[in-house]
């Protein structure tokens, strides 16, 4: 009877673990693992506003995937959100990799000022959207006042309502949220280099140029691709931004994947359509985590 | 040509100059925020743009400031709400992955860092359904359950090496005392671990108070919205009034500013390690 009700210390141990992990873990199950696959349900079933109140919903196998892929919108919310994924990687990683550069440096504000940029990371960005918004504005916006004074453009751009600028709007507004991030995990990456792998360089007669791309470069790998990686999930499951700053125009110019999910289940209320569009965009992704995954694991610190 | 050597200190000065101006150009949209909030209306789009006010008015404050008193009422208890679910979650959860190896918890990890590269977009329709269902939607609570989805995993991430680092010893020689595995944690570990806790609910409540998906989705009624969507109806109806615009966005942004600007340096070390990894 007592050996019965007695664990033994391994078990305990196990026990005690538990007992810390679980509440977190059935949370986690509760609100995302469940909804993740209800999604994957919902997005055979034929879920409209009319049949909501419905008790059991209609399966209708693939219809809602072939209706949204013969949808052209799909297809240029997918480019789209492609163009933007891949506008804002260039932007921010290659500036916050300078960044990174110069405040690996030790000098006396460095720390300061490299923290203080960090809150562009921080706000909101609803807000940060409504910033650019203003800043973007056509006629007299900041923007258009200071790129005519550099005489890069010499009449005022309507950046938001055209379609082939409203983009580049997006992207710089993004870069801007993105730079700091991008500059923070690549000067982590630099100061671990340690100072001794490049004065035995110099010592070899390697030059600032040959250092930085046998030596850095190469050491920082890991790195680059982690911030890479993480960059292009962040990125490419924009939602707010776009939201807010262009709501997917003018004439769907700016639609990306989530937004067109987002319209399709909640301005139409065709939820088994919107949760069929989300769950494409969780198969772009969901590939580039398992990427991310298979660095992480071969890398020995996990 | 003649190459001139600088001084270690005159480096210094002259990298740190460099770096305030790099500061200058990168935060200039949150100067140019504010001072428009200080402008009046016709000075907003001059030409030239004029770098202060001209006429400095508080009129776009005193127009926000009565608005704002049920958004910022709704931010504040569904942020607060949120950080204190994340970290009773959260906390023991990075605690109990660092220090003990039960089976499957490099799994339970590699969960947290897939869930919290999820989109929105995603879980929102299921959770729509899902909450309509056990009528929550136009609730307070609804936007508090899917934000903490978001924080916990991140704060378990960054918290988890927080954990790992603490001495081993201090809990055993506690045990031997006699103290229990769950007053050990709450005696021993939370109060040294309180940067660390900290810095989990700042971020906990600064993730949360810039939620706009979750709160406009779920909550369509107008005295349940937070800043963060009230903002954004506010823009759709007053779209030109970009003064009181920028008014209500320094407001909305005050309170992280603040907490961003005490906390910044275990915000910053947080950052890089609970977006990357454990």
């Amino acid at each position: 009877m007592k050996n019965k009700f007695y664990l033994n210390e391994h078990q305990r141990n196990n026990l005690n673990g538990y007992m810390f992990i679980l509440p977190a873990l059935i949370f986690m199950i509760a609100l995302i693992g469940y909804p993740t696959i209800y999604n994957f349900i919902i997005s055979f079933q034929n879920i409209t506003a009319q049949t909501i109140s419905n008790r059991f919903h209609q399966f209708i196998g693939f219809e809602n995937y072939r209706s949204i892929l013969s949808d052209p919108l799909l297809k240029q919310s997918f480019l789209n959100t492609i163009l933007y994924t891949v506008g804002c990687l260039v932007f921010q990683f290659s500036i916050g990799f300078l960044l990174a550069l110069f405040f690996s440096k030790k000098f006396r504000l460095s720390k300061l000022i490299r923290g203080l940029v960090v809150i562009s990371w921080m706000l909101p960005v609803t807000v940060t959207a409504l910033i650019f918004k203003f800043m973007f504005s056509e006629g007299n916006g900041i923007i258009n006042q200071i790129l005519m004074n550099l005489h890069f453009i010499s009449n005022p751009v309507n950046w938001l309502t055209n379609g082939s600028t409203a983009m580049w709007s997006l992207i710089i507004a993004n870069s801007w949220i993105g730079i700091p991030f991008n500059m923070l995990l690549l000067t982590t990456g630099l100061n671990n280099i340690s100072d001794e792998v490049l004065e035995a360089a110099s010592i070899d007669g390697a030059n600032g140029i040959q250092k930085f791309f046998h030596i850095t470069i190469p050491l920082l790998k890991p790195t680059i691709m982690s911030v890479l990686v993480l960059g292009f999930v962040y990125t490419f499951k924009v939602f707010d931004l776009v939201f807010v700053m262009t709501n997917g125009g003018p004439v769907d110019s700016t639609q990306v994947l989530s937004t067109y999910s987002y319209k399709l289940s909640f301005s139409y209320f065709r939820f088994g359509e919107g949760a069929a569009a989300a769950n494409i965009l969780f198969m772009c992704l969901f590939v580039v985590a398992l990427i991310y995954l298979k660095l992480v694991s071969d890398d020995e610190v996990m | 040509m003649k190459k001139t050597h600088l001084n270690e200190k005159q480096k210094s000065i002259l990298f740190s100059i460099i770096a305030v101006l790099i500061a200058c150009v990168f935060l200039f949209p949150l100067y140019w925020i504010v001072i428009s909030s200080f402008k009046v209306d016709g000075e907003i789009f001059a030409n030239p743009a004029t770098l202060w006010p001209r006429q400095f008015t508080l009129a776009a404050y005193q127009e926000e400031i009565l608005s704002i008193a049920i958004p910022f009422r709704n931010s504040v208890i569904i942020s607060c709400s949120s950080m204190v679910l994340c970290a009773l979650l959260s906390i023991p959860a990075a605690y109990g992955l660092a220090r003990y190896r039960v089976p499957g918890s490099k799994g339970f990890l590699m969960t947290f860092l897939v869930t919290q590269m999820l989109p929105a977009s995603l879980v929102l329709t299921p959770l729509y359904l899902i909450f309509s269902k056990i009528h929550l939607i136009n609730n307070l609570l609804s936007p508090i359950l899917a934000t903490a989805t978001v924080t916990i995993p991140f704060n378990i991430l960054m918290l988890r090496p927080a954990f790992l680092n603490c001495p081993v010893e201090l809990e055993d020689s506690a045990k031997i005392d006699g103290c229990n595995v769950v007053r050990c944690f709450l005696y021993i570990i939370v109060p040294i671990s309180k940067p660390a806790i900290i810095t989990a609910g700042a971020f906990g409540f600064i993730m949360t108070w810039n939620d706009l998906i979750y709160s406009m989705t779920f909550n369509t009624k107008e005295e349940l919205r937070p800043m963060t969507a009230n903002i954004y109806t506010y823009m759709n109806q007053y779209g030109t009034q970009w003064n009181n615009i920028m008014a209500y966005g320094v407001l909305l942004i005050l309170p992280i500013t603040i907490i961003f600007l005490l906390l910044q340096k275990y915000i910053v070390s947080g950052l890089t390690s609970g977006a990357v990894k454990g």
